[in-house]
């Protein structure tokens, strides 16, 4: 959880109850502070968590485009019947780069 | 390093010293084929032989009444593949929470054309013998029901459903796999016809288990060879697994009337601890009439895999009661046929205490539980 966060985002897998929410820090168009909360499986715990580490220091353009397989990659590879947890995550956080851009009032970021 | 605590007793447990002695000369001393008629036969088929003795006075019933097979889900195979394949065609009826190798057992019998009945459970998962007898039909040839139910532990009415079994000519299969060598067994009082049990749940081996077959019973054998258990199960004995486990049951005939006492107090130990020291968790199954050493626990709004794997970080196994494949969750068939709401069910584990578990072990987990469960609710969306 985060003070005052600059943007929020979450995501739910209504087939397995997953959900993650991010929480950012933003300063000057940048992440500098990501922090999750999230109910699920180990690897959603994960991918979660490597979200957050994955985050920082990003745009929030760019954030707002993140895909799955960048998720993947930095928890370090999920079995292929996990591979919803790096989904959940990559949504998740796209959603709270595209509420902190809101918020700021930006006219950019990807409308997806 | 953490200290190691097993609580999946359950799922396997380790083999004990004097079964792992008793084995140890049927590998490369008595290693004879049992069939052969030679003296490295003969010294197998005397090891096989003793250990079925053994076998047979432990549940009351005569040697020749034994079959060995791999184990736990063979010998439900052929309880009912076997009894029903020798009638041909009828009705089988079962509970919902029945071990998947009765359930797929006989879903595959279903296949082939026989009705089957699942008949529900009760909140306690417990099976209601009214709503067994109401299941039964003229054409009824099978009762498959377990003796205790392998996740929750709860144990089922089965002298109730043997004493209307019986009059009915209707065969009666117990999967005994979580019972044998830990709660007394009388076939006869019971009236069972068949009675499933395996080597790994006692401190046996694995690949080794049997059935009891009540002399009479009409079943035919679904795996085909040689002449082997009296033509019911083909294929050389599993010589070592089948010395071990009657050692094992010779073990278990000693030790189990104080060992279920010593683990029902260090289940309550656990239950008492944790409702202490957490919030929103139950304790599943009936109060009363259950497995002397099964803790069914349920945290509300913690998922029960991120508890697995929390706890294994400590060193401490138990197992899920809910599995995620492919984004899709299922809570067991055995949570959702006793109507668990999903937000309980979803957070379920399932601790098996064994053998050399302590109180300290206890102790260790009590705490370690409330700590990770404490850390997954503050990072929890849901549990607030």
């Amino acid at each position: 959880m985060m003070r005052d966060p600059d943007g929020v985002g979450e995501e739910e897998y209504p087939e397995c109850m997953d959900l993650a929410r991010f929480y950012l820090r933003v300063r000057e168009g940048r992440v500098v502070e990501a922090r999750f909360q999230t109910y699920g499986c180990g690897p959603t715990i994960a991918a979660a968590s490597a979200g957050t580490v994955l985050a920082a220091g990003q745009r929030l353009e760019d954030l707002a485009a993140l895909d799955a397989a960048r998720v993947d990659a930095a928890v370090g590879g999920l079995p292929a019947d996990r591979a919803h947890a790096a989904e959940l995550v990559a949504l998740a956080l796209r959603a709270a780069a595209r509420d902190a851009l809101r918020r700021q009032g930006s006219n950019g970021g990807a409308h997806v | 390093m953490n200290r190691r605590v097993y609580l999946d007793h359950n799922a396997s447990t380790p083999v004990h010293p004097e079964v792992l002695a008793a084995m140890l000369p049927y590998f490369a001393e008595h290693f004879g084929n049992p069939s052969s008629v030679h003296g490295f036969g003969r010294d197998a088929r005397d090891g096989m032989d003793l250990a079925r003795e053994r076998i047979a006075r432990f549940l009351g019933v005569r040697a020749e009444e034994l079959v060995f097979t791999s184990g736990g889900t063979e010998s439900d195979n052929l309880a009912v593949k076997g009894v029903a394949l020798a009638r041909g065609a009828g009705h089988v009826v079962t509970s919902a929470v029945e071990h998947h190798a009765v359930l797929r057992a006989c879903q595959s019998l279903e296949a082939m054309g026989f009705a089957v009945t699942y008949v529900p459970v009760d909140g306690a998962g417990r099976v209601d013998p009214e709503a067994v007898q109401r299941a039964l039909r003229p054409d009824t040839i099978l009762v498959s029901i377990m003796h205790a139910n392998s996740e929750v532990g709860t144990l089922m009415p089965v002298g109730d459903i043997g004493a209307l079994t019986r009059p009915r000519g209707v065969v009666f299969h117990v999967d005994a796999v979580q019972t044998f060598g830990k709660l007394p067994l009388d076939v006869d009082a019971l009236g069972i016809d068949l009675l499933s049990f395996s080597g790994h749940k006692i401190y046996g081996p694995k690949g080794v288990g049997g059935l009891y077959v009540r002399k009479g019973t009409r079943m035919v054998a679904v795996q085909h060879g040689g002449e082997h258990e009296r033509r019911r199960r083909a294929g050389t004995e599993n010589v070592p697994g089948v010395v071990g486990l009657g050692q094992a049951v010779a073990v278990r005939q000693r030790d189990m009337a104080e060992e279920a006492g010593r683990l029902a107090g260090l289940r309550e130990r656990l239950w008492n601890g944790l409702r202490a020291a957490v919030e929103a968790v139950r304790l599943n199954g009936h109060p009363t009439e259950r497995l002397p050493g099964t803790a069914s626990l349920s945290f509300r709004h913690v998922e029960s895999e991120s508890v697995v794997l929390g706890l294994d970080l400590e060193g401490i196994a138990v197992s899920a009661g809910a599995a995620c494949t492919s984004g899709h969750v299922e809570p067991s068939h055995v949570l959702t046929a006793m109507g668990l709401p999903l937000d309980w069910a979803m957070g379920t584990v399932r601790c098996s205490l064994g053998r050399e578990t302590t109180a300290g072990d206890v102790d260790y987990v009590v705490e370690r539980t409330a700590a990770l469960v404490g850390r997954l609710r503050a990072m929890s969306p849901v549990a607030s």
